[in-house]
Formats: structure tokens, sequence, C-alpha cells
């Protein structure tokens, strides 16, 4: 009997991700009628180098998310991060990325430390993160934009790799696989998707509150991190600007990727393909000629669907459509007997 | 009634010897009491360490810089002590109304201001049914909405700055009895209107239980759909009267101009007192929160220390805020 509950709620997850999958192939397939070539060599690159900044970035911020948590000052990181490889990085740009991730993993320890020292909703503690970082961009570049000489740096970062790869999308590839293998094989891994299932019963169950919400915001605020330094030195500029709607976007891909606001749901594969299906999504409307503004407002109206669906209204009705087909399901079932 | 007892009850003094230091000390009302005693110091302090500090021509600036924000905090005091955290629509609301405010400013000022008035009701209808009724998560439904409000106005405006045709004069520079500007008056008026619908109506105190305990106040029968998307409401029309006061300053609409005030408006409501886990705290205490920081922005400003640096002021002014009230929160328990 377990057995089959088991494999039965496993073909479940699998279907999900499977809806997912084929909502992305239904988008691609949408922009490649409308908007004829859409699927060339060049436009597959250009997406993948969208989800080398956005996918890093939503990496990070679901897991906080899976945690029961939610990091508000990713944005904000991106932009610092930028700005801190371009100001130290005049030697050497891995001596500037690695003095911006070090700044992201200390800004994830202290957001770790509050939140679960006080016990305050991380919402809060991370819209003052989030303040108090975009105060330190303005601070770092002075309100300018801060660029660079070294293009050689950003030419070895996106160079394409087999045509549609780049290092920079080949990293953030490998920073999925790393949290995969985190969430899948280790404890820590458990305990993040327990402390964010029901906290005081997985506290209780022996599961580590404390280190579970270390990893996960110094994870999403190192890859945040990475992903400024990155796309600083593929761009050769950062400002305090740089990272201004990323936040949005990457809940959005977040929660389309089957992550939920109340945790303890979703994984690193359904991430990537609602991080690729939101990429798809903008790249396709600027592909037809909407302006920044216009991607802007397809953008916040996602994440407003996306987040009626996560909500209470939606949960119940799918709740109550889940039973329904339960019951159905046992009610086909029960002659066999 | 409840509330009123109870209220008398635990005000009554342990040790009657100096019921009025009792009454300062008081767990709940502790942060927001300090800080209004906090800002008299620094009044003081700025008056006898910094020349010309209360010259009328300083106390001015501090008067413009607080309504405003005064406005949108006593605004995002409603969805604070609702136990919704924050709106974070309020600086696109505001934005968007300023271009509203310069493009309908020949029709005269006040159809002007009610245009502006029903479109920042409006947005507030939408982020209140969508939280109270869907029960989507505020945080993240208001930020969508911004990004929706803020698409649509750059859309119409073209991300241009728009200069009003017409005279906004009374609104912008004009004063009350040639000594307070109209925009702190108007402030006033609305903080004082707030406390009162907060405290002594229905609605209020409906949405200081929902604050406490949703599913508490829910189980007992109280409108709690019907009650957030008031407060959503009344926290978006807030947003768009911050606009109006920009705009009407400047004398023009632009995207830019409400750029930091959802940060003002959570520095200003978290620093007064309300409690972030809601149900607590007083509207009063949003418009003195706002009045602090505004003095401390002066002081900072005055002092010659840059933008940024009172931006990160601000941050560290939050998360210390947020510790204490924690803090206290703590000790009560």
């Amino acid at each position: 009997m377990t057995s089959r509950k088991n494999g039965l709620m496993r073909r479940l997850g699998g279907a999900s991700l499977l809806v997912r999958a084929g909502l992305l192939v239904v988008i691609l397939g949408v922009f490649s009628v409308l908007s004829p070539n859409f699927i060339n060599g060049y436009n597959v690159y250009a997406l993948m180098q969208t989800f080398a900044l956005l996918g890093m970035v939503t990496l990070g911020l679901s897991l906080t998310m899976i945690a029961g948590e939610f990091d508000l000052s990713v944005g904000s990181m991106v932009a610092v991060a930028g700005l801190i490889t371009l100001k130290l990085g005049g030697s050497s740009m891995i001596v500037g990325t690695l003095c911006a991730v070090g700044f992201g993993v200390i800004v994830g320890l202290v957001n770790a430390a509050i939140s679960s020292w006080l016990r305050v909703s991380s919402l809060v503690v991370t819209v003052g993160t989030m303040m108090t970082l975009s105060g330190l961009a303005y601070w770092i570049g002075g309100g300018q934009v801060v660029s660079t000489d070294n293009i050689d740096a950003g030419m070895f970062l996106d160079d394409p790799i087999l045509g549609i790869f780049s290092a920079r999308s080949l990293l953030a590839f490998a920073a999925f696989a790393a949290v995969f293998c985190l969430m899948r094989f280790t404890r820590g891994g458990r305990d993040i998707v327990a402390t964010g299932s029901r906290r005081q019963v997985a506290a209780a169950a022996g599961a580590r509150l404390g280190i579970s919400l270390a990893i996960v915001f110094v994870i999403s605020a190192g890859l945040s991190a990475l992903a400024g330094s990155l796309i600083a030195i593929s761009l050769t500029t950062a400002s305090p600007e740089l990272g201004a709607n990323l936040m949005l976007q990457a809940a959005s891909a977040a929660i389309i990727g089957g992550v939920a606001l109340s945790g303890g749901v979703g994984g690193p594969i359904g991430v990537m393909i609602g991080v690729f299906i939101l990429a798809t999504l903008n790249n396709g409307l600027s592909a037809m000629g909407a302006n920044a503004s216009a991607v802007l407002f397809a953008n916040g109206l996602v994440l407003l669907a996306v987040v009626i669906l996560d909500g209470r209204l939606a949960r119940a009705l799918l709740e109550r459509l889940r039973e329904h087909r339960a019951r159905q399901h046992l009610a086909a079932a029960a002659p066999a007997h | 009634m409840i509330a009123m007892t109870q209220k008398a009850t635990t005000a009554m003094p342990a040790n009657p010897s100096s019921p009025l230091l009792q009454r300062f000390m008081r767990p709940d009302r502790l942060q927001a009491n300090a800080v209004k005693l906090v800002t008299v110091l620094l009044l003081l302090w700025g008056w006898a360490t910094i020349d010309n500090f209360l010259s009328t021509a300083n106390v001015n600036a501090i008067l413009y810089s607080v309504a405003a924000v005064g406005i949108a905090a006593v605004g995002m005091a409603f969805i604070t002590l609702s136990g919704n955290l924050f709106m974070l629509s309020m600086g696109a609301t505001a934005a968007v109304s300023t271009i509203i405010f310069a493009t309908t400013l020949h029709l005269g000022l006040p159809a002007t201001l009610a245009l502006v008035v029903i479109f920042g009701a409006i947005v507030g209808l939408l982020q209140g049914v969508v939280v109270g009724w869907a029960g989507a998560n505020p945080i993240i439904a208001t930020i969508a909405i911004a990004s929706i409000v803020t698409g649509a106005g750059a859309l119409y405006s073209g991300g241009l700055t728009i200069v009003g045709q017409g005279d906004a004069s009374w609104l912008g520079v004009g004063t009350f009895a040639g000594l307070v500007p109209n925009q702190v008056v108007l402030f006033l008026a609305i903080a004082v209107l707030a406390e009162i619908i907060v405290e002594r109506t229905r609605f209020g105190r409906e949405l200081r239980l929902i604050g406490m305990n949703p599913s508490a106040a829910s189980v007992a029968g109280l409108r709690v759909q019907r009650t957030l998307t008031i407060a959503f409401l009344v926290a978006g029309t807030a947003a768009a009267v911050a606009g109006a006061l920009f705009a009407s300053q400047a004398a023009q609409g632009n995207l830019r101009l409400g750029g930091g005030l959802d940060f003002d408006a959570i520095a200003a409501v978290l620093v007064g007192g309300v409690a972030i886990k809601g149900g607590r705290g007083r509207m009063m205490d949003a418009a003195f929160g706002a009045l602090f920081l505004a003095v401390v922005s002066n002081i900072l400003l005055v002092k010659g220390l840059a933008f940024e640096v009172q931006l990160a002021v601000k941050g560290l002014v939050v998360v210390a805020a947020v510790i204490l009230g924690a803090l206290i929160g703590g000790i009560k328990r």
C-alpha cells in the first residue's frame, strides 16, 4: 500500500514537472509562430545568456522560498556585487569577483542570523538589507555608472561554446547541478525542505533550523553576488540600477517553476524550467518589438497571476479538485478488489 | 469597548508612585514613546549645535519633507496593523499619480486631486481584492501591482517629464494662515482622521484584531476580507495623495518622483513603533516615525552628509527598529 502511494506521489511530482516543461514548449511554439526565425542559434544563445543572470539569482531566491523564507535583497545584491567587482577588480577580475562573493556570503549570514535570532519574517529583515544595500550601491558608485577597460574577461565569459553556451551560462548550469545534489543527497538539503514544511515539527524531529537558514541565505546572497559580478564583467559596466527588476522576475520564475511562497515545495529542476519560461516570454516580447516598459508591465501581470495561483483561494480550489480526483480514482479502483 | 477596558486595566500602574513613567515604560508603548522622546531630544540637540537649525527656512524644509512621506506612512500603517507586513506599490502609485496630476492640472486643482484619489483608490482596491479575497502573499502581490502600474505609467508617459498646465500653488507652496504649509495641514488632518477611525470605529477594531490573529478573527465572525480590502484601498489612496504632494511641489509629473516612498514609509512605520507582526501600534506612531526620520535626514543633510549616507542610515535605523521591536516583544513574553 505504502509503495503504491509513494509511486503515485512520485508520479504526481513528475507530472507537475511535465506540465511545466509542456508550458515552456507551448510558449516557445507560440513565439516561433508569432515571430518567424525566433528559434535560431543566436536567439537560443541569447536565452542562455539571460538564463545565466536570472537563473543564478532565481536559484538562490528559490532556496530561501523552499525553506519558508524570502530574500528580498537579491536584486540590490546584484547591483552592489557588480560595483564591488569593477571597483576592486582593477588588477584581476577574479579578485574582484572573490571580494563580491565574499561580501555576499557575509550579507547572507547576517540575514540568516537576524531572521533566526529574532524569529521575525525574513521579508522584514531583507527589506532592511535591501534598503541598506541600495544605499551602499549609490555610495560605492557615487550614483554613477562604473566602467572598466578590461574587456578580455568579459569576452572570455561570453565567448560562445558549442554555439549556444558560454562560460557564464555553463557556470549557472553548474550552480543548478550543485544545488540539485545538495537538495537530493545531503542532510542539509533535507533540513531545508523540513524547515519550510512545518517548522515546529521539523525542529522537534531534529532538523537543524539555524543551519538550514544559514545555508539558504548564504547561497542566495552568494549566488546573487556571483551573478552580479559576472554580468558587470560581461557588460564592462555596473550601476546601482543593475538589478532593478531582477527580484520581480526571479520571484515569478521561482513560483512558475513550482516553488511555493509557503515553503517546503519545489526543486532546482522546476526552477530551471521556470526561469526558461520567463526568459522566453521576455525574449519573445522583445523580439516582437515590445519596449522595456511593456516587458515590465507583462512581468507584473505574470507575477500577479502566479501569486494569485499560489494564494489561499487558489490552493483551496486545487485541493478540492485533487480530492475529487482521488475519490474518483478510489471509486474506479474499488470494484477491482 | 473591550479594547478600551483592556487598555484601562493595563494602563493602571502597578506602582502608583510615578504613573507617568509607568505609562511611558509600558512594553507595548515603549518604542513609540521612546521615538517621540528621541525626536524632541534631536530637535533640542540640533537647536543647540547647529546654527539656524530652528530658523523658519529649515523648519519649513523639515515640514515639507515630512508631509508626503507622513501621509504614505499613515497609509502603510493600515497594512502593517492588519498583519499584512508592507505595501510595496506605494512608490509606483505615487509616481504614476504625479503623471496623472500633471496631465490633468488644466482641469483645476480640486478636479485633479479627485482624479488622483480615484486612481489611488482603484489601485489599492485591486490589491485589497488580491490579498484580502484571493489570499495572495501581500509583499509579492504588491510588488506585482507596482510593476504593472509603473509599466503602464511608462507606456503612457513615454518615460518623459510632464509639465503641468495649471496652478497647483495652493498645494505646492500655499500656507494656512500664512504660517503652516497647506501640505502639513493636510498631513495632520489625515493622520488625526486615521487615528480616530482606527481607535474609534468598528472597522478600526476589526483591523487591529485581524492583525493580532487572522484565523481567530475569521472564526469570531469579523469581516476579514472586507476590512482588508478597505485597508488596502486606504493605503493606495494615501500613496496617490503623497504623489499629488510631490507633483505640486515640483509642478511636474515624472515616474522618478515617487522613488524612495516605499522605503521611507516602511521606515517611518517600523521606527514609529507599529509592530510588524500586526495588531499593535497606532496611526499617530507612524506619523511620528515619519517626523523622526525627517529630522534625522535634515540633521544629516545640514551636517553635509551625502544622500547615500542618508539611505544607508535609514536602512540601519529600520534594522535597529526591527531588532528593538522584537526584543521588547520578547521582554513582554
